[in-house]
């Protein structure tokens, strides 16, 4: 006699277990980044109790999960844009850099311009070339279909290698001795912070570009057409709606807000263009947007939390632990939400019967 | 002209790898299962393939290794996304951030040391004796000999067996070939674990064979470029393995015009591969277009029988 398990969609998985689910995930996730942590030598109680204080558990920690949540918004939120018209922008990181650097040479080179334009203007640079990078990407998808998902990964590399172009070349700082990063931004080109804290205002910004978002994408006809668009081809074209011309515009927007997390990052928190001024923000942006299954904000909250991760993980360094460790147990608890996520949308069902092979519950695997 | 020969040979030896990765994610999309983790999962096999190499001062173990670690991996994303049906985008992307973590993590006390063992290259006789082609075809070593083997394997097994059809139905119509009684299930496990053993063989031919040392992200990217390989060789082994040489050349071509001193920076050149497969890719798809071939329909789609 065999066992058969039936696997059923579950269409609304009750609150409760939405809730628990995730958090069962996490904490799976932490026990197994507790066994590498051991293997390592290091005591996972000491580990992620100052994981916790780095990041939840002390007003530090709340600060600079804020500022880490900024571009992780952005990030999430140009992937959760395209993914409207059911494109996957995996370029985040290559238009949030490209939009750093188009910011750096405003902040660099405008020096005609009146103090209170030069952060307007290296901010508009930053939206229109993260704009310009997503758009490559977007014509071939658009005309010819050429995954998008390719091209988008190839023009980060692009990216990349530009931005190290100009950082060690015309760019570079003369008292960098070698280091990668450009000169100084001057001061004008610094955004404010919140006042009582050291949060620069990047964190509001970011709050309100999603609530643009989800107005442009949840209340607008153009919004509900993109939907469409993105969701039944066929029916849109019946429609007589222009699918690739969306398609340009949608990866455009997307890209604009990558290319604002970059020059937004620049203005915030480096202050000079630099190697590592994206640490996975345009990856982990796609991670961000699934886990908030797409919704826009959604993509605030996860974004926050995911953020409270990352800066839980440099304490982690603080108390010796390798970067790598905490780089893995990021990528475990990830991997656990999304096997959660996937166990949330089905229902098991084991039966131990010799007739469970009925052809109309096909669902039989033994 | 020694300029060019030499970026001949560079280039086969470049693009040795970037085939093996290519046709282990063409083998897995061919199922029906993008793996975007190709590049952790090459990272995994160069760093096992060096751990193994340096600890049994065998080469041969070390590549042995490094497949089955490349498997290993592969087979993470194989239960998450054929069995849990977790989308695959994600799940590849994150196996790439996890890959890049782990081989951190385990090659900490390996960068700068040597690997002991090595694999040699065999001169074929008489043939490496030819005037210029000898030295550039036929003096390399096994795994760049195999190569053409591979692929066309690979296209036999596709288009001219049994086994090959059941793939090719599991990635185009799942559903139509699970009620014709093709487990489904059980050949996209088998394509995925396979194309992760092919890149994890990759991985440590970066390592082990090719600079025959350990250093933290040395794939660089290149298994983002194996899965651009198989788009710009439409779903074809032989077409994909042309297509990885040529890449390897303009590679290679970057290296030998930074050797010769070329007044052009060294990241401006580093971005020719990139910028030349993405032209390359972006020709060749206005092409295809009208013939509309390649892509398995049901590419990046998870298989649901409830769903039938």
């Amino acid at each position: 006699m065999s066992v058969s398990i039936h696997l059923e969609r579950r269409l609304n998985p009750p609150l409760a277990m939405r809730i628990a689910v995730p958090a069962a995930a996490v904490v799976a996730g932490l026990v197994a980044g507790g066994v590498i942590l051991a293997l390592g030598g290091h005591d996972p109680i000491d580990a992620y109790n100052s994981m916790w204080e780095g990041s939840l558990g002390s007003s530090d920690g709340i600060q600079a999960s804020l500022i880490k949540a900024c571009p992780l918004v952005l990030t999430g939120l140009a992937v959760a844009t395209a993914l409207r018209i059911g494109l996957w922008n995996i370029g985040g990181e290559g238009q949030l850099i490209i939009g750093a650097t188009a910011a750096t040479g405003v902040g660099l080179y405008a020096t005609s311009l009146p103090g209170p334009l030069v952060l307007p203007a290296m901010i508009l640079a930053g939206c229109l070339a993260g704009a310009t990078w997503a758009t490559i990407a977007a014509i071939p998808r658009a005309l010819i279909g050429l995954n998008e998902i390719i091209v988008t990964l190839f023009l980060n590399y692009i990216a990349i290698l530009l931005m190290d172009h100009l950082i060690f070349g015309p760019w570079a700082d003369p008292k960098a001795f070698g280091f990668a990063y450009s000169r100084a931004l001057p001061d004008a080109a610094m955004l404010p912070v919140i006042p009582g804290s050291y949060v620069h205002v990047g964190i509001v910004i970011a709050v309100v570009v999603a609530v643009t978002c989800w107005w442009l994408m949840e209340r607008t006809p153009w919004g509900f057409s993109v939907r469409v668009a993105g969701g039944n081809a066929r029916t849109a074209e019946y429609l007589g709606l222009h699918i690739s011309r969306r398609m340009v515009i949608v990866l455009a927007l997307s890209g604009a807000i990558a290319g604002l997390a970059g020059a937004i990052e620049l203005t915030g928190v480096t202050n000079r263009l630099q190697d590592g001024i994206s640490v996975n923000y345009g990856y982990s942006g796609v991670l961000i947007a699934f886990l908030a299954r797409g919704r826009l904000l959604g993509v605030v909250v996860a974004a926050f939390l995911f953020a409270t991760l990352v800066v839980g993980s440099y304490a982690l360094q603080t108390t010796g632990v390798a970067q790598p460790i905490a780089t893995i147990i990021e990528a475990l608890i990830i991997v656990f939400l999304l096997a959660g996520d996937a166990a949330l949308a089905f229902r098991v069902h084991m039966t131990r019967a010799p007739h469970a092979l009925e052809p109309a519950t096909a669902g039989v695997r033994s | 002209m020694t300029f060019w020969l030499n970026s001949v040979s560079v280039g086969i030896v470049l693009g040795t790898p970037l085939a093996y990765a290519a046709l282990g994610e063409l083998i897995a999309e061919r199922a029906g299962v993008m793996n975007l983790g190709v590049e952790g999962m090459m990272l995994i096999g160069a760093v096992v393939g060096f751990i193994v190499t340096v600890r049994t001062q065998n080469a041969v173990l070390g590549m042995a290794g490094a497949g089955v670690a490349g498997a290993a991996l592969a087979s993470v994303h194989a239960v998450m996304t054929v069995g849990l049906r977790v989308n695959q985008i994600v799940m590849g992307l994150t196996l790439t951030i996890l890959g890049a973590g782990l081989s951190a993590y385990l090659g900490a006390g390996y960068a700068g040391r040597r690997p002991g063992g090595e694999i040699n290259a065999i001169p074929i006789p008489v043939l490496s004796q030819l005037p210029v082609v000898g030295s550039i075809l036929f003096n390399h070593d096994v795994f760049v000999y195999a190569v053409p083997f591979i692929a066309i394997g690979i296209w036999l097994l596709i288009y001219r067996t049994r086994f090959g059809l059941w793939l090719r139905a599991a990635g185009e119509q799942p559903g139509a070939a699970d009620a014709s009684g093709v487990p489904v299930f059980l050949i996209r496990y088998l394509a995925v674990i396979v194309g992760g053993g092919f890149a994890g063989l990759a991985g440590a031919y970066f390592s082990v064979v090719y600079t025959r040392a350990w250093a933290e992200g040395m794939t660089g990217g290149r298994g983002w470029i194996a899965i651009a390989l198989v788009i710009f060789g439409t779903w074809n082994p032989i077409v994909v393995l042309v297509g990885a040489l040529i890449f390897g050349f303009v590679d290679g071509l970057n290296f030998q015009l930074q050797s010769v001193g070329v007044p052009v920076s060294s990241h401006l050149l580093a971005m020719m591969p990139y910028v030349f497969t993405l032209v390359v890719l972006i020709i060749t798809w206005t092409r295809l277009r009208r013939r509309r071939v390649g892509m398995p329909e049901g590419l990046g789609l998870p298989y649901e029988r409830e769903a039938r």
